[in-house]
């Protein structure tokens, strides 16, 4: 990132190379399309070189970029005002009974995190898919960290109660 | 159900859900969404350098408005009063500038701005209540608006100068800059109406002179929102 915002380009792609494909999953688990998720990066991108000089080395840069990308996302929702493809999405849950494939039976995330209040997905996205610390939510969220465990305490208490009814951990909740 | 089951269920949905190998395409995209070639920049400084900044923007103001206007309130005052008045006032600038820089850096630390503004006007308010016994409601109305209007004017300079040290940064969110700006700004102005007015009945004083700090962050959030309009359109 320092030899980024000394104008060395290279510096620039490698850094885009590198954490593009995490965004791209922050996007794609919270947005309905993957064109959609695709503007979105480039956007940020956008914005990051705009932000730059914002960035002090030294600090991590992960918090520095997920808030960037935060707000490109709420403000590209505010402006597209998709609600209605979100709504449907909430809607259909997928059977968890039906694997696709190859891959083992489970839960769709989007499906999941759809049952979420926004706030609390972003939380969760950043935690699970992203893999991000709590101090780096934290950051950037621009909230406290008691903040942040909260809100992902909230979450899986909620997530708790879908995934019972939709069949999965039944016997680990019996033996609670 | 565990919170390590829940953990082993969302990271094989999150698996399943992002595949690794097809985002190539959006990669490239956004590396040549980027200038062919670009400059180097200078990273900002450091937050404390900022904060002075906007608490010397702050005093520059209220002191220049109080001098054109007269210092005829400072005299009045008695020790006691000036020291707790100009404290809590100074203290309110300082937490308005500390959340305004937060509001220049993305990630720049837990959002304050409705804290400060808050503390903004309670803080100066609590001092007025304590330190004035008079309250008498002569000319409320006429002298309360001339002193609004005197702060309004010392605010609205202020504002603008707050304004250029904020663009040094990157604000993310307009609306929270705006709030954090205005509370600093109508702090100047009330800083300067301390300096300048003479009159020291307890309603004038907690009524008009701390309004300018409430009109003044509405004001700030009002021009944040419609920045932030703007910019998305």
């Amino acid at each position: 990132m320092a030899a980024y915002q000394q104008g060395d380009r290279v510096a620039a792609e490698v850094l885009i190379e590198r954490v593009s494909p995490q965004l791209h999953r922050f996007f794609m688990a919270q947005v309905v399309s993957r064109r959609y998720a695709d503007d979105l990066l480039q956007e940020t991108w956008l914005r990051i070189h705009e932000a730059r000089h914002s960035y002090r080395p030294g600090e991590p840069v992960l918090p520095w970029i997920y808030a960037i990308a935060r707000h490109t996302r709420v403000d590209s929702y505010r402006k597209v005002r998709r609600t209605e493809i979100r709504e449907q999405q909430v809607d259909i849950l997928p059977d968890p009974a039906q694997g696709t494939g190859s891959s083992p039976p489970g839960p769709d995330l989007e499906a999941l995190l759809g049952t979420l209040p926004e706030s609390q997905r972003e939380v969760i996205v950043m935690l699970k898919v992203s893999e991000m610390t709590l101090e780096q939510v934290a950051r950037a969220t621009s909230s406290s960290v008691g903040s942040v465990k909260q809100k992902a305490h909230r979450a899986y208490q909620k997530l708790r109660q879908v995934l019972l009814e939709m069949g999965f951990g039944t016997a680990a909740a019996r033996m609670d | 159900m565990t919170p390590q089951d829940m953990d082993g269920i969302l990271a094989q949905a999150a698996n399943r859900t992002a595949p690794q190998s097809d985002n190539s395409a959006a990669i490239a995209r956004a590396k040549a969404s980027l200038p062919r070639s670009f400059g180097s920049v200078r990273p900002m400084r450091a937050a404390w350098a900022f904060v002075s900044l906007f608490v010397a923007a702050f005093a520059a103001v209220a002191l220049c408005g109080a001098w054109a206007l007269g210092v005829r309130g400072l005299p009045v005052l008695s020790l006691v009063q000036r020291a707790v008045i100009f404290s809590v006032v100074l203290a309110g600038a300082c937490i308005a500038a500390v959340a305004s820089v937060r509001e220049m850096r993305p990630a720049g630390g837990t959002r304050s701005g409705p804290i400060a503004l808050t503390i903004g006007i309670l803080a100066p308010l609590v001092a007025f209540a304590c330190l004035f016994q008079d309250y008498n409601f002569q000319n409320f109305v006429p002298e309360g608006v001339k002193c609004l209007l005197a702060g309004l004017a010392c605010a609205v300079p202020a504002a603008l100068l707050i304004a250029l040290i904020l663009r040094r940064g990157f604000i993310l969110d307009y609306r929270a800059a705006g709030i954090t700006a205005g509370t600093l700004a109508g702090l100047s102005g009330l800083g300067m109406l301390e300096l300048h007015c003479p009159i020291l009945n307890a309603p004038h004083i907690m009524f008009w002179h701390v309004a300018v700090v409430w009109v003044s962050g509405s004001g700030g959030w009002l021009a944040g929102w419609i920045a932030q309009k703007a910019k998305s359109t």
